[in-house]
Formats: structure tokens, sequence, C-alpha cells
């Protein structure tokens, strides 16, 4: 049997370091016996993965018959009008939502370029039965293909960057402010009227300011380490 | 054939300690809690199974799967075939999934002459279990050729379960006319580097009982009092090495067996929590002082009176007709916030004793000790659990970070009060 010379403690006949404080243990007498059983197995245990795939079909089945139910109530007794196309666009755009709930492996990227596609599938509809003055193309596509665009980019940063938190938050305020200005630019060419910052112009500034702030944060390590020390981050 | 279709099939509601564990699992976290026995010989795989199929229909509210109802879970009884002993793991308490192929809510696992049992706490508290390790370990010791005698924690498997066994008890006792308010100030947090998923660290400490009870008798404390006391003191000393920016109050939770107080024969969960701390804030304490202040405080809260008290807010919340009627959605989120933002930051680490474990006497020859670990805890952070058989005290530290600092303190000043202390770990024990 072996001691640490630093905690005082006696080790298992297995150990060549303490595992209290890392002090190798050296004893011509007692070297550490190797062969011997460890007091834990070395084996790593890992959870089943839990089947979800009949939950995906009930849900499949049914979002498919109501729609397949709407559809043919609007075809064949309450007709005049397209009314069935929202609850069939909402049925494919909750079963897209759900998609990875069901399919852990889906990649989380494909899953929102997937949500990002089925809003501007669902606008799409709402757009084919009011076409109004073309907001389809002009507002509602940019708007969605941008927001998930943005999307991905901050999922890129958290998952493959592993960007910490106050990292994170300044690029979700810079994409805030940058959807912003996009937000009023857009509405600006959709009216025809020339284009200038005005309402989004004050959420810049906020963005700006914070954005700073972070940045100054991130940048110097004192500072970095007493705000995680006071937010307990 | 219209006799079966008119069999009620039972089912237990989930006790009031129960009903929080679900709403926080997680992929990576589940309350998961391990009992040990140590035996003196190999485990032979095959007479444990046998032995577990023999032991658990007498206890049916183990032998059950978790489902969701409309405003709460429920326990059901699951006739699914399991559960299968296996191998050891290193990694034990890993989580344990609801909607797993078996639905089984305890796993047995054996390695050289050990047998572990986990089990989810939505089952049982530490007391409980332990009759069904107890129960089981005898069994498959009886099916080795040896003679155990029932009583002393082995139940009879002849007998069916009493209905005591089975109930919640706290509807029972909670009868106070007033209750304490539940949240406390913000204590210490550990400050350490996470381990990846799937890592459980472990340190767990052998003691010879006699040493250990001399050194509380030193301070004229009871063992568990010491114990607090040094797991604080630990604590303390990482909070100052921390150098934080703002001392907070030094925190343990500590959950009290209720049935020393309240007689009930439940297998089921029947605990509270008491927080015994210390607030540096105040000025620096010795370690005198902190087993003082700890010996008052575990005087003074833990009685009949006091817990009755606690019980009974805590019964408070599932008796209320509005929280009843909400949706069990709406309560998971409700009660998940609430553990996360208020609960989980009243303790800076967990402490709990099973105490003294008793077997029938033809037993004790077969076994050289029981161990306890905690499961992983629910924030970055580590969790003491202490049991005594015999001659052996095992003090047992889970914990989620990388560094050990905690448990380094805490043996070392057992080490400079006299006892005698061999450590077993599941981390790193080799030069690299």
């Amino acid at each position: 049997m072996s001691y640490c010379v630093n905690c005082g403690v006696e080790l298992h006949e297995t150990c060549s370091v303490c595992p209290l404080c890392h002090t190798e243990v050296h004893n011509p007498r007692h070297p550490a016996d190797e062969n011997a059983p460890k007091p834990f197995p070395v084996r790593q245990g890992a959870v089943a993965p839990v089947q979800k795939a009949d939950v995906l079909i009930l849900i499949s089945v049914v979002l498919a018959v109501t729609a397949g139910v709407c559809g043919l109530l609007n075809l064949l007794i309450f007709y005049g009008t397209y009314w069935s196309l929202y609850v069939i666009g909402g049925c494919v755009l909750l079963w897209v939502f759900c998609l990875p709930m069901f399919l852990p492996k889906i990649s989380p990227y494909v899953s929102i370029l997937l949500d990002g596609g089925g809003i501007a599938m669902y606008f799409g509809i709402i757009a084919w039965l009011h076409p109004g003055r073309g907001w389809y193309p002009d507002l509602a596509v940019p708007l969605t293909v941008l927001a998930t665009g943005l999307i991905l980019l901050f999922a890129v940063c958290v998952r493959q960057i592993h960007a910490s938190i106050l990292s994170c938050a300044a690029l979700l305020l810079a994409e805030t402010a940058v959807y912003t200005i996009a937000v009023e630019l857009l509405i600006d060419r959709f009216r025809q009227t020339p284009p200038g910052l005005t309402w989004s112009a004050i959420v810049l500034t906020c963005c700006v300011i914070i954005d700073a702030a972070l940045i100054t944060i991130l940048r110097h390590s004192r500072l970095r380490e007493e705000v995680r020390r006071r937010m307990h981050i | 054939m219209k006799k079966r279709l008119n069999e009620k099939k039972p089912w237990y509601r989930l006790d009031l300690s129960a009903i929080v564990y679900p709403t926080l699992q997680r992929k990576n976290f589940s309350s998961v809690y391990r009992l040990s026995v140590v035996l003196k010989e190999k485990v032979e795989p095959d007479l444990l199974q046998r032995a577990v199929d023999e032991t658990l229909p007498r206890f049916p509210t183990f032998k059950v799967a978790m489902r969701k109802g409309v405003f709460w879970r429920y326990l059901e009884p699951n006739d699914r075939p399991g559960p299968f002993v296996e191998p050891d793991i290193a990694n034990p308490c890993m989580p344990m999934s609801f909607q797993n192929s078996s639905r089984y809510l305890i796993r047995i696992y054996y390695y050289e002459k050990r047998i572990s049992l986990e089990v989810f706490h939505s089952l049982s508290d530490g007391g409980g279990a332990m009759y069904l390790l107890r129960t089981m370990t005898a069994v498959y010791l009886r099916l080795k050729g040896h003679p155990i005698p029932v009583g002393q924690g082995v139940l009879d498997l002849m007998e069916e379960p009493d209905a005591e066994e089975l109930e919640d008890a706290y509807f029972r006792y909670a009868s106070s006319k007033v209750r304490p308010p539940r949240s406390r100030e913000k204590t210490y947090r550990i400050r350490g580097t996470r381990e990846p998923f799937y890592t459980l660290n472990i340190i767990t400490g052998v003691l010879p009982v006699q040493q250990v009870l001399s050194a509380a008798r030193t301070y004229q404390v009871s063992v568990t009092e010491y114990l607090n006391a040094v797991l604080l003191y630990a604590l303390l000393q990482k909070q100052k090495d921390d150098r934080v920016f703002r001392e907070l109050p030094v925190s343990i939770a500590m959950p009290v067996n209720l049935r020393r107080f309240f007689p009930s024969k439940t297998l089921r969960n029947f605990i509270t929590m008491v927080y015994p701390a210390i607030d540096p804030r105040m000025g620096d304490y010795t370690f005198e002082e902190i087993v003082l202040q700890v010996h008052h405080f575990m005087r003074y809260y833990i009685n009949n009176k006091f817990l009755n008290a606690d019980i009974t807010t805590n019964a408070a919340v599932t008796r209320n007709p509005f929280i009843r009627v909400v949706p069990l959605f709406f309560k998971d989120i409700v009660i998940r916030q609430f553990y996360k933002r208020v609960q989980d930051k009243q303790s800076s680490a967990g402490l709990t004793n099973l105490g003294i474990i008793e077997t029938p006497e033809e037993m004790k020859a077969h076994i050289e000790r029981f161990d306890v670990l905690m499961g992983q805890p629910f924030s970055a952070r580590t969790n003491c659990a202490v049991v005594s058989f015999g001659e052996i005290l095992s003090i047992s530290f889970a914990s989620s970070i990388v560094e050990a600092d905690v448990e380094r303190m805490f043996f070392r000043k057992l080490v400079q009060d006299g006892i005698h202390v061999k450590i077993e770990s599941n981390r790193k024990t080799e030069v690299r």
C-alpha cells in the first residue's frame, strides 16, 4: 500500500497518481500494480437511443389526414374560396417544424433551411390567395431568406466555433441591427419611397453601443473575467 | 375473458418529492443515484439475474414505467422483460430515458465483487431502495447456498407487499398550520471545468467507523454534523481560493430521512431537505465554530415540528386546485425554471448520510461494505454520500467537474483529524 505524500491518504493498489492532487506515487517497495482489478471499470456506458419513429408516423398520419379531409371538404362541400390551402400549408409547416424532434440525426443546418423554406412556402400560399401589390417577391421572400441566413450564421457560430455567451450576444445584436435595417430599406423599396434610415437608426445605435461595450469586454481578459464572475457565466 | 377485461390495472401517483425529478430530465441528465454492496466473493451474473427476477415482484413500486397524464405523471406496472443485469460501466448514473426499450427505471450492474443498483429518484429515496438492494443481495446469497433469514432490511418474498410500503407518506403527516417560505439566499457555486457528457468523476474514501466517531466526539457532535462541518470547511476554503469578487454564503443541501420522525414503512420517497450554511461575510470561521454552528442548526431544525412545516409547504403546492388543473406541459416549464433559478442555487453541494446499514447477522459475513453515490449533479458541482456498515464508513463524491479541490480539502481535513482514509477513484490514476 502507498500513501500520497501530499494528502496523507492511502491509495488503491492500482494508483500511480493521487486522484486528489495528481502527485505521482514513488514507492519502490510497493509499486502500483497495474494488473490488479481497478476499483471501477473502464468500459464506458451509453444510453440506448430512443425510437421516436412511431410518434413521427402518428403525427404524419394525423397531419396528412387533416390536410386531406380539409382539401376534400373544400372541393366538395365548402367551395368558393381555396381556404383549405391555409390548413394544408399549416400542416406541412408543422410537420417540417416537428422533424428535428423525431429525427435527431438530421443536421440542424438542414433543419433551419427546411424551416425557412416552409415559412416561405406558407407566405407563398397567402400571396397566391391575396396577391396584393407584389408583397411576396418584394418583402416576404427577401426577409425570410435574410432571417434564415442570419439564423444559420448564428448556429454555425454556436456549434462550430463554440463561441462564448458574450460573443454570441454580440453577434445576436449585430444580426438584429442588420435585420432591422433590411426591414426598413425593403419597406421603403416596396412603398417606392427614397431609401433612408429612420426608426431602424435608433435600433442600430443601441445595438452598436452595446456591441462596442461587449467587444471591449471580449478583447480585455481582465474585464472579461470580471463580467464572468459577476454574471456567473 | 370478461374477468380479465374488468381487472383494474394498478397505478401509482408520483409522491411529493418524485414530481420534481422527471421535470429536470434532459438528454444529458437524469436524477439517478446508485447504491452498491461490495461482497467478499466475485459476483456471479447468472445467479444475480435470478435473484433480481425473484426479488422484484415483491417491490411493485420499483417494477414500473413512467407515464404522462394530462396534469401529472404517474407510474404504471411494467411487465416487459427485464431489468437485466449488466457488467458495470465507468460512468455510473448516466441518464435514464423514460422511453427506452424496457422502460425500467432501475439498473443493476456487477463488477468484480460489487453489485450496484441504480434507481431513478421518482421511485424511491436511498432508504427505500436500500431495502431492495439488501433483499436482492440476500436472495443472491441464498442462491449461492448461504442461509439468510428475513428481517433487518431483508423483506420476505413470500409476503404480499404491505399497503404502507406503497403509500405516499407525505400526505399522511403534512399537517402544519404554518408554511415556512421556500426561497433562501443565493449561495456560492463551485467554479470548475465542466466534464464532457458521459463523465461522472467518483472519489470514494473508505474510513474506519471508530476513528470517525472518536473525531466527532472530540467536537461533541454526531458523525453527520461532523462530516457536514468538514464539507462546509472545504467549500469555504475553495471559495477563498477562487478569489471571488463577492463572497456568498456556503450551504449544503442535506436530505433528511423522515421515517425517523414520522413512522412509516414506505419504500417510496420520504425525505425533505435541510440547508446547513455558513456565511463568511460575517467573518472568518474556525473549524470549531463551523462544527458548533452546524450542530446547533441541526438540533434546531431537524425535529418533527420543523420537518412537518417543511413538508406541508411542499404538499400545499400539489393540493392547490388551481395548480392541479394546469396542464403538465406548463407545470414542467414552471417547476424546471423554479428548480434551475431558485432551488439549485440554494446550495453549494449536496451531502446525504444513509447512516448505519443493518443486515441479518448471517449476511454480514459475506459483505465487505456498502457504497452510495448521489449521482450526477444538476449543475456543475460535487455531491457527497455517506454510508456505514460494520467497521467501515464509506464517503463517495460524485462530481461533473474536472477539478477535485473540494474532495482534496475534505479528505485532507479528515487526515488532519487523525482519521485513516483509503481512496478509490474512477479518475485517471496512471502517470500520463
